[in-house]
């Protein structure tokens, strides 16, 4: 054995991680790059073109569906952030044993495979004789969104000392001023963030939808799986790329806040680690 | 702490009439957030344990009802396997993804130097755009005609092979899907781990990986342990891989429960199923967090 020097690179891990990385962006790219093939083929690249583009462009079935998805994102973020941001204010200031039965019943959406959530859904809504619609999506969304903005919000809040709402009732605020006119300007950057998540999980979500969605117009990657099933096609490669890039503007967006919002944190995860805690 | 700060200097009647002022607050925000996941998630949840007493119509509508015949179906030598598989599934997955993401967070935790957290937003942000499409660009590469087969052909290795339709394609979907949810906790402990204990172990033990497994592993154990329930879960119920990538020979619980709302429409052998499934998770978790509380309460 080498005698070890502390600053040595693992060798081993490296190229792990190296390969990792192909492995993640490989398949990724190859959708990409088939989107501008001009044949159909997705095993040879034989030219550039967009075609591919321009035909989804003229489905007039897959855009509704495009707009569809990005109502029920819409709606969906709203509400989510709405609920989940009175819950986390809620949850971070009772601690009695009902805040925190509260707290777990709200984390187990979390925790609890996707298609239980959409069964549980559906069987709700068809009990209740309610039709399946974009409105079932979006009420099935919020309900699956509220723990992330939770989370979020919660992760922020712990952050902000207590002492600034004090003072702010000291100055002769009531409850309600100091929430709206202190704690809730500071937890911008958490609301901002979370809404970007959710907006680009709900946009993308797959599995509540299906079991959700009626029949027209579904949800865009409803619409996108039905097609797959049976076979890979170029026009598929041309959604599938710009829903990946859509997607991935919002994360990174999501991302950058901490640098937006000019606050030097530890780390810039804020919204993967969950916030200042440390 | 802050409480001392908060109460000694104010007034004890104005700083009671606050507190109670207070609570209501946020007793009124609580209010409608518990309300609506009493219904939409509690309530729904309730209706699935119930149908999975229930029974089917001739005319295939459910009803309720008190009988176990469901579950009494599933005992049979059929879903009997393909419960056990998908079971084995999520088990190989959360094996192969603790044995990737661990290598990877820790040469970004620890040498990753100031690229660390472009290194990790950069496996976050394709994992955040759609399982989807990820799971449809293994399906376009790995198909008979793909682009993995046409190399292979043209590279005159032979006459291509069949990815499709093998566990090991529908495995590698499941750890392709979700490897992220170990990479994320390790790289968290990790991080929070203090590196002069590592310095401490090459002084002690003069060797890389005798150091790694006496002292690095069992001080980001709990990162470890989180990572693998958060892999195991989603993998147990997930249908898209094994739609996508497998076959009817690969199906797992989540493709069975499927098919019974969306195709088959026998909604109470369903529900039966989706009970069974979570009971199942429920006491795998329950062991599996007693077996790991204890020793990382000892460090």
């Amino acid at each position: 054995m080498s005698r070890a020097k502390v600053e040595r690179k693992p060798v081993a891990a490296v190229v792990v991680t190296v390969l990792f990385f192909a492995w993640l962006y490989l398949p990724i790219l190859a959708v990409v790059l088939f989107s501008f093939n001009d044949r159909k083929s997705l095993a040879a690249f034989t030219g550039f073109s967009t075609r591919w583009y321009e035909a989804f462009f003229h489905d007039s079935a897959l855009l509704d569906s495009l707009v569809a998805s990005l109502e029920i994102a819409a709606v969906a973020t709203a509400g989510s952030l709405l609920l989940g941001t009175m819950l986390a204010l809620g949850l971070d200031r009772v601690h009695s044993w009902r805040g925190r039965a509260v707290g777990a019943v709200t984390l187990m959406p979390l925790v609890t495979p996707e298609i239980v959530t959409g069964v549980a859904a559906l069987l709700f809504f068809t009990g209740l004789s309610v039709k399946l619609s974009l409105t079932t999506v979006v009420l099935a969304e919020i309900t699956f969104s509220i723990a992330y903005v939770t989370v979020i919000v919660r992760g922020r809040l712990a952050g902000i000392p207590r002492e600034v709402e004090e003072a702010a009732r000291d100055l002769g605020c009531t409850p309600f001023q100091a929430l709206r006119q202190v704690t809730l300007p500071a937890l911008v950057p958490a609301l901002v963030g979370s809404g970007l998540l959710v907006f680009a999980l709900v946009f993308d979500d797959f599995v509540l939808a299906f079991f959700t969605t009626g029949v027209d117009p579904q949800p865009l990657p409803v619409r996108i799986y039905s097609s797959i099933r049976f076979g890979v096609s170029p026009a598929i490669n041309a959604v599938g790329t710009l829903m990946l890039a859509f997607s991935a503007l919002l994360i990174v967006a999501a991302l950058l806040l901490p640098r937006l919002f000019h606050r030097s944190s530890s780390t810039r995860l804020d919204l993967i680690t969950g916030g200042d805690r440390r | 702490m802050a409480t001392d700060v908060r109460t000694s200097p104010v007034r004890p009647a104005r700083a009671r009439r606050r507190s109670s002022q207070r609570t209501t607050l946020w007793a009124m925000l609580l209010a409608l957030p518990t309300a609506w996941m009493a219904v939409f998630f509690v309530a729904s949840m309730v209706i699935v344990v119930l149908l999975a007493f229930g029974t089917t119509q001739r005319d295939g509508s459910p009803v309720f009802g008190t009988n176990l015949g469901n579950f009494t179906a599933l005992w049979d030598e059929v879903y009997l396997r393909l419960f056990l598989r998908s079971v084995v599934y999520a088990l190989a997955t959360v094996v192969l993804s603790a044995m990737v993401a661990y290598p990877v967070a820790y040469a970004i935790a620890l040498h990753g130097g100031r690229y660390k957290n472009a290194l990790i937003a950069a496996i976050v942000v394709p994992f955040f755009a759609s399982y989807l499409i990820r799971m449809y660009a293994w399906k376009a590469l790995l198909s008979d005609d793909g682009l993995v087969n046409s190399g292979i052909r043209r590279a005159g290795l032979g006459d291509g092979l069949t990815f499709l339709n093998t566990p090991w394609a529908v495995i590698g979907g499941l750890v392709y899907g979700f490897v992220v949810f170990m990479i994320l906790p390790v790289y968290a402990s990790l991080e929070r781990m203090d590196v002069s204990l590592i310095e401490a172990g090459k002084d002690l033990y003069h060797s890389p990986w005798r150091t790694f497994f006496s002292v690095t592993l069992p001080a980001t154990r709990a990162g470890l342990y989180g990572g693998m329930v958060l892999v195991f879960l989603p993998a147990l119920g997930d249908f898209v891989s094994a739609q996508l990538l497998g076959g009817s020979r690969t199906f797992m619980i989540g493709n069975l429960i499927q098919q019974q709302f969306i195709g088959g429409q026998n909604w109470p052998l369903g529900s039966a199923m989706t009970v069974a499934m979570m009971v199942a998770l429920g006491i795998l978790m329950f062991g599996y967090l007693r077996a790991t509380a204890t020793p990382a309460r000892e460090t």
